[in-house]
């Protein structure tokens, strides 16, 4: 049962991926990308990681892909662009293969194949990141702080009279 | 599922997207394929953190969330800004620092 869901995830996951890359038209790829960030969250939970799954579905699915659907409704994009050549990109999938293939076998010696009890719920990740992560943690607050007035200036509409 | 599969996985969707960059010419879909790389890292990080018993690497994913929420905000507005000067969001196009 595990593994029937875990095929699904991945194989949903893949190809999400590769229509992001391929589908001429911006507003679709965002909604393909919508669709993968919602499986890499169900592989997340596969994983016992259920803060980082649901963070992921609000931060990424949620928040990001909204302010790049919007953007990209805000600018009208309508022209399509050429497809990018199938020939390259069976050759690069060519490439990640061979490389894989020699990592591979080499992680179930270094790791072991079966994995740990380890749950990242809300209550373990949030005592790690309240307590041993507490300035990193603060700091992140901060970027974002400075991402938010970096965006407003940036968008921010210069005066004519200025120059 | 064995570690093995998770970083194949990984691997997998972090070369499309990082083929997507060097592929597509929207800055856009750039951006989202860049966002697509960081999520394979993600995956691979909570995969390691699983097999590991080691739950530090969530906690890195945390962080990899929120610099990604910064940088969403300010490459959008970059875009829009470029859309602005020159009302096109083609890579192509962008060539003022050409030689």
């Amino acid at each position: 049962m595990e593994d029937i869901v875990w095929y699904l995830l991945s194989t949903v996951a893949l190809l999400s991926a590769i229509a992001v890359v391929m589908i001429p038209k911006p507003l679709y790829s965002a909604f393909a990308l919508v669709l993968h960030m919602f499986m890499i969250a169900g592989l997340f939970a596969m994983l016992d990681a259920h803060f980082l799954a649901t963070a992921q579905i609000i931060v990424y699915a949620g928040a990001i892909m909204v302010l790049v659907i919007f953007v990209i409704m805000l600018l009208s994009l309508q022209g399509a662009e050429e497809r990018p050549s199938l020939l390259f990109s069976v050759a690069s999938f060519a490439i990640v293969a061979a490389l894989a293939r020699y990592i591979v076998p080499r992680l179930d010696a270094a790791f072991g194949s079966s994995g740990t009890d380890l749950a990242g719920t809300v209550k373990s990740v949030g005592e790690l990141l309240y307590t041993k992560y507490i300035f990193p943690f603060e700091a992140a607050s901060v970027l974002i702080m400075v991402a938010i007035v970096g965006a407003v200036i940036l968008s921010k509409r210069e005066k004519k009279d200025a120059a | 599922m064995p570690l093995n599969y998770y970083i194949v996985l990984a691997t997998i969707l972090f070369s499309i997207g990082m083929f997507g960059v060097i592929l597509r010419k929207n800055t856009i879909v750039m951006f989202m394929c860049i966002e697509m790389m960081l999520n394979a890292v993600n995956l691979s990080f909570v995969a390691f953190s699983k097999f590991h018993g080691n739950l530090e690497g969530q906690i890195g994913v945390f962080f990899i969330m929120v610099v990604a929420a910064a940088e969403a905000s300010v490459g959008l507005a970059i875009i829009i800004s470029v859309f602005r000067a020159i009302v096109s969001v083609e890579t192509s196009d962008s060539n003022e620092l050409k030689l």
